[in-house]
């Protein structure tokens, strides 16, 4: 059988690549094993400003279970061919199912779609790395079990293992998706299986409910890295509160997220607010409302103040529109909701409740992410440029006015230079905010690409210089990202590598990790 | 206060764990057009697809080739039969009534 794939691992000669990919079918089942060009087709569709040709994949393998990724990584390590791992493959923006590098065989664990174990008293979850959100809220509806869990806004087609692998986000008061993991099932390269935390003892029935285990604690270093192949993954879900009430505050003036910022702080340190409050930009909203750019702005160049300003008055959006919930009782969520309308009034918001949102698409979607149910309504923001070009651009801020204002200068600045709207959001954390922009280009025009590129070149390199680094990054600049960080934490990362995967076969290049 | 209504709320299931542990797999192209497509394509962000005949090679092709912004699909997603299933009945459909 020769291998038809056109697209090989580095420093590897078809003969051996053949040799691998027939060992590798034997392993899974030769259906399992995908190789030709067509086939591959869906892993090489990426959203990201450079050619598919630099993410092109050799092979995708998809193994259904530990024993035979154990095998797979056998394989891999005699033959020296690297492995990439995926879960639901729905990283889009950040390289959607491709490999970091071209040549990589995709291990695809899609088909590892199991729920393993829900806990309603202690409201915990095991989950395989094929498990979608969609399929995680079904089974609770058809479980009857009153628990939500938070989810990324690709909510119905991702899935919380690679999710939380990559350190993602989302809109619950268990929006920062690694805290409210707890435990991991890995498969290391030599074949190992390292469970973390407290599934390290065997007999152990507390592993998803204590984090931390004894001696270092280890699962960190599994997210946004390459030493390991996540198979299980534990969660916390959170009991349906008795009353929610989610709401969305919208202030008129783009310097306005000086003082909303200040305002929310407090409330959110003190969880008076408990989940991860989203600030974001007219024109953010604006596409998932829908509103067309071509109704307001036509031609070349970034959309004008003055046609932003239109878009506000004619839709009833914000400049920023600040989105929110009570999660409690009827008596503490009223109880906090005259705090939120006092802070709304003291900083001339405007409130929009449950009742008042309706006909937007827009405030529908954000309520529903608020309390896990999925959709896709942000996939709206694509139909602002068109063309289906996107690469998040998204630093780290504090939570204080001044530094919201100035990234937001910065950043709108940068992108307008190279004809670029900004279309961004501040994601609340506690103390931090993930500042999250949409690098919003026709990716059919190569002109378009090339701008993109060089615009989230600038961006970066012009925050790292403030000091501002990247909550996360997509493959194509991976190593630019990673070399922001500087050299000592590099140089333990590749030390670990070495110690850990010492034949580079496991994703390399990940977050600029390789030996 | 807020303790015993959670515990109310969680009474009925307390006892419960649940453990699962079958491979979920599609019940039919019905249930991924409910699940996946009808998000986008039913809800202003897609073309609405229904009641437009669109050929049954051309749907396929692009769900495993994705368009524009919309995302490719793999087979380890959605296998060739229940995709083809999916393509029939989008073909075949009535149009999607508006609201
Ligand atoms: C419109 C839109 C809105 C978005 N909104 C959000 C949002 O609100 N929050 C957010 O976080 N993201 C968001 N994203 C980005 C992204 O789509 C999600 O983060 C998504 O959850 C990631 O894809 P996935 O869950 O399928 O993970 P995968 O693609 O499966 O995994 C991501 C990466 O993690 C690594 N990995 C995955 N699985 C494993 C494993 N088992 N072992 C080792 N390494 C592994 C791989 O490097 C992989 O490329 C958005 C994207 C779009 C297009």
């Amino acid at each position: 059988m020769v291998s038809k794939s056109k697209v090989l691992p580095k420093g590897i000669s078809a003969a051996e690549f053949d040799k691998a990919v027939r060992e590798l079918r034997a392993i899974v089942g030769d259906e399992h094993v995908l190789v030709d060009e067509e086939k591959l087709a869906p892993y090489r569709k990426i959203m990201m400003p450079v050619s598919e040709a630099q993410h092109e994949l050799s092979a995708s393998v998809m193994p259904d279970g530990v024993e035979q990724i154990q095998r797979v990584m056998k394989v891999a390590n005699k033959y020296r061919v690297p492995v990439y791992p995926i879960s639901t493959g729905k990283n889009l923006g950040y390289g959607s199912a491709a490999p970091v590098q071209r040549g990589q065989i995709v291990m695809d664990l899609r088909r590892m779609n199991r729920i393993i174990e829900v806990d309603a008293e202690l409201c915990t979850a095991l989950v395989e790395p094929g498990v979608t959100y969609q399929q995680l809220y079904d089974y609770l509806q058809e479980h009857k079990l009153p628990l939500w869990f938070s989810c990324p806004a690709p909510s119905a087609i991702a899935g919380p293992v690679g999710n939380m692998v990559d350190r993602g986000v989302g809109y619950t008061p268990y929006g920062e998706h690694f805290m409210f993991s707890c435990g991991m099932e890995v498969v290391l390269a030599d074949g190992q299986v390292l469970r973390t935390g407290m599934g390290a003892m065997e007999n152990s029935n507390t592993w998803q409910v204590f984090k931390w285990g004894y001696g270092p604690t280890l699962d960190g270093i599994f997210t946004q890295s390459n030493f390991g192949v996540v198979t299980k993954m534990g969660m916390w879900l959170m009991p349906a509160p008795p009353d929610f009430r989610p709401f969305c505050i919208q202030y008129p003036n783009e310097t306005d997220i000086t003082k909303i910022v200040e305002a929310l702080r407090p409330l959110r340190i003190a969880m008076v607010i408990p989940n991860a409050v989203v600030i974001a930009h007219t024109l953010w909203e604006a596409p998932c409302t829908p509103v067309k750019r071509a109704d307001y702005h036509t031609g070349p160049g970034a959309i004008s103040d003055e046609a932003v300003k239109k878009i506000q008055a004619d839709h009833n959006i914000g400049a920023w529109n600040v989105y929110a919930g009570l999660y409690g009782t009827k008596e503490t969520n009223d109880a906090n909701w005259k705090i939120i309308e006092a802070v709304a009034a003291g900083t001339g918001g405007k409130i929009i409740t449950q009742e008042a949102s309706k006909g937007s698409k827009a405030l529908e979607y954000r309520f529903d992410l608020m309390k896990g149910k999925p959709n896709l309504g942000e996939f709206g923001l694509y139909n602002w440029r068109g063309g289906g070009g996107s690469i998040w651009f998204a630093p780290v801020s504090q939570a204080k006015g001044a530094e919201t204002l100035k990234q937001m200068q910065m950043a709108k600045t940068i992108l307008a230079k190279y004809g670029f709207d900004y279309v961004g959001e501040f994601i609340v954390g506690w103390r931090d905010m993930h500042h999250v922009i949409d690098l919003l280009y026709d990716r059919s025009k190569p002109e378009e690409m090339e701008k993109a590129y060089a615009c989230y070149d600038e961006l970066l390199h012009t925050f790292a210089k403030e000091g501002y680094g990247m909550y996360r990054a997509n493959t194509a600049f991976a190593e630019k990202v990673a070399a922001t960080y500087g050299p000592v934490k590099r140089d333990v990362e590749k030390r670990l590598k070495k110690a850990l995967d010492p034949n580079n076969i496991i994703a390399p290049g990940r977050c600029g990790i390789s030996l | 206060m807020y303790a015993r209504r959670l515990a109310v709320c969680l009474g009925s299931v307390a006892t419960l764990v649940v453990a699962g542990g079958a491979q979920a797999a599609w019940r039919d192209g019905g249930e991924v057009y409910d699940k996946v497509c009808r998000y986008c394509h039913e809800a202003n962000v897609g073309p609405v697809l229904k009641g437009r005949a669109l050929p049954t090679e051309y749907i396929q092709r692009v769900v495993r080739m994705g368009n524009r912004a919309m995302p490719a699909f793999r087979p380890s997603e959605i296998d060739d039969a229940t995709l083809a299933d999916v393509a029939r009945r989008v073909s075949g459909s009535a149009a999607v009534a508006q609201e």
